[in-house]
């Protein structure tokens, strides 16, 4: 039952010839920048950790956006912090979407006791005040690439455990599903034929819109000092260049804090675009789900 | 139903607020390894702390981990209970001074920006829905949704380089100016707003969209019902049927919305007083994290997650008091 690569390809551009402007417009961004972080070294000189030049050089031939405070080529960190950004906003959004999926999944179908549970865990994380609590959790934790994508995942997962709990339920008290069960259709089954079509293309539009909420979010981390030190992200960048004491008082920002702060909101308007669109396209069948 | 809906809501509450004591509670304890190993790591380039053995020595006593689990628990409820939050290491004060030293200048900016934010929001959403489906009505959903998406502590960064470091007309950190002598209380007034003006103008940006969709949608919504067209069948002016009829209902939704709005830029507030170096919690809470300060990152903490949840309680009763319907 693994479906074919065309039927893939095809569904994928019916998707795709429904988005607005704004939507292929944040598509061609995004694979933009996907090509950047995959393509990194060969699209820059020089390692990103690695002194290549004087101090805070302007822009020029050998360093076309200037370097930093150590000498270090910003173009090579903007290329390198893109798969620092997306790594863990995608890391974040397919362990958080996945696995918040599943349980909810299990959750809606099972019922009960373990429905209760998950359900109720899930309603503690979404009154709890996340930020501040991110921020705690990661001081404590230390500053690590891991401990930010658990905490991340930690405050995330549970709008996909409600969203696909309520699919679940909606669905399994259709008549089909009865009526495959009478057939003998075992739980896995019917998992696997039934529900998880419905459920995944709903949990993807999540998990587009976790991606976005993981890099914001990574970004302030990062910004406030807690980020990863070895793993340079755009929002580390950002740390490093507000840090340096007279940032504001020369035209150093010009080509150090600029260059991060464009990437990153080019970055989060084309995930939002081709989120928003996304979920348009969707949207006829989440609506009918929802009707229950 | 009314009771039930009442009690629901305190009982989360009350289960939540457990939630971040006892996240509070075990963090400094239940790290893997030695918590205070981590401590000496440090972030490059900041003000670091090293541990040295008599500090390590004295975090260990401080947090009583010589004790079993449970007595340290209900020292630490018994420490909360009198509002004791500990002392703070880096400023060699008790935590809830130094808090109490920083919340007003939070308070100040949060409050600001949700009202200004509420009555920006509702205005444009007012525009918006009487313009419905013009051009006019396109271009602010468009605009100010792609605006909201722009996370506030970024687009503070860039009113903070166009404003204070390209323009100059705005200072660029600090709430008041240092050794200011004022001439009157006007005096002192204007300068606190002045600085205060960005960061309010940032804080508010992040809430507008929210407050404008809400109010845009409510209104068309109910500019469709029956008793507006009764309201308009009645020889009544069109000024009167939007303010009186469909205003009236549609603000309650946004009423609402205010108490999480206030609990929403409670969070954001850290960020956005970070990026403008402006002295509210927020920034004391940065400046704790460089400093490794634990008990007052833990004191904060629990000041900002007890305050969200405060206003999101507020917000659900007010919710249940407000509307008749769900009031019942």
């Amino acid at each position: 039952m693994v479906p074919h690569l065309q039927d893939v390809i095809a569904r994928l551009r019916d998707v795709i010839s429904k988005f607005s402007l704004e939507g292929k417009i944040g598509l061609c961004g995004i694979a933009l920048i996907v090509m950047v972080a995959v393509f990194a070294p060969f699209l820059s000189a020089y390692p990103p950790g690695k002194i290549t030049g004087g101090s805070l050089e302007s822009p020029g031939a050998d360093h076309p956006l200037g370097t930093d405070e150590l000498g270090m080529d910003i173009w090579s960190q903007i290329c390198y912090g893109a798969r620092m950004s997306l790594f863990i906003g995608l890391a974040v959004a397919c362990i958080a979407g996945l696995g918040g999926g599943a349980l909810g999944i299990l959750a809606g179908y099972l019922g009960g006791a373990a429905d209760q549970l998950v359900m109720r865990t899930v309603d503690v994380i979404m009154a709890l005040p996340a930020f501040p609590l991110l921020i705690v959790i990661s001081a404590f934790m230390g500053p690590n690439i891991f401990n930010v994508i658990f905490v991340l995942v930690l405050f995330s997962w549970a709008k996909p455990a409600r969203i696909a709990r309520s699919q679940t339920l909606t669905i399994k008290n259709n008549a089909y599903i009865t009526a495959a069960r009478n057939y003998g259709a075992t739980p896995f089954y019917l998992l696997r034929r039934h529900i998880l079509p419905e459920v995944f293309p709903i949990l993807f539009v999540l998990i587009i819109g976790i991606t976005s909420y993981a890099i914001m979010a990574e970004t302030g981390l990062a910004f406030l000092g807690l980020g990863d030190p070895t793993a340079k992200s755009w929002g580390m960048m950002l740390h490093y260049a507000t840090s340096f004491r007279s940032i504001y008082f020369t035209p150093y920002w010009q080509w150090w804090l600029l260059p991060p702060l464009a990437a990153l909101i080019v970055l989060l308007l084309c995930l939002a675009f081709v989120g928003r669109d996304l979920e348009q396209v969707l949207d006829p069948r989440i609506r009918q789900n929802r009707g229950v | 139903m009314n009771e039930r809906d009442r009690r629901a809501i305190i009982f989360r509450f009350v289960i939540t607020l457990l939630v971040i004591v006892a996240i509070n509670f075990l963090l400094p304890r239940m790290m893997p390894g030695d918590p205070f190993s981590t401590m000496a790591s440090d972030i490059q380039g900041e003000d670091v702390i090293v541990m040295t053995e008599a500090q390590r020595e004295y975090y260990f006593h401080y947090y009583g981990l010589d004790l079993p689990l449970h007595e340290q628990f209900f020292s630490y409820l018994a420490n909360l209970a009198r509002g004791d939050l500990g002392r703070s290491i880096h400023y060699r004060m008790p935590v809830n001074e130094v808090i109490l030293l920083h919340l007003p200048w939070t308070l100040l900016i949060v409050l600001s920006a949700t009202a200004i934010s509420t009555v920006a929001g509702v205005i444009l959403g007012v525009v918006s829905a009487r313009n419905r489906s013009k051009g006019s009505d396109r271009l602010m959903m468009t605009g100010l949704i792609a605006f909201a998406e722009i996370p506030s502590f970024l687009l503070g960064i860039i009113l903070l380089l166009i404003f204070c470091v390209h323009l100059q007309i705005f200072p660029l950190a600090g709430a008041v100016t240092p050794f200011a002598h004022y001439t009157g209380v006007l005096d002192q007034v204007r300068d606190i707003a002045y600085h205060a003006f960005l960061p309010v103008l940032t804080l508010s940006f992040a809430q507008l969209t929210g407050v404008y969709l809400l109010t845009r949608n409510t209104l068309i919504t109910v500019s469709t019902k029956d008793y507006i067209r009764t309201a308009h069948a009645k020889g009544l002016g069109d000024r009167i049927v939007w303010t009186r009829h469909a205003l009236r209902n549609a603000l309650l939704p946004v009423v609402t919305r205010t108490g999480f709005v206030i609990g929403m830029l409670m969070g954001g507030a850290v960020l956005v007083e970070s990026v403008f170096n402006y002295p509210g919690i927020g920034l004391l809470l940065r400046n704790a994290v460089v400093a490794r300060d634990y008990p007052l990152i833990q004191g904060i903490l629990l000041v900002v997650a007890i305050s969200v949840l405060l206003c999101n309680l507020m917000a659900d009763r007010i919710y249940l008091k407000l509307d008749p319907r769900v009031a019942g």
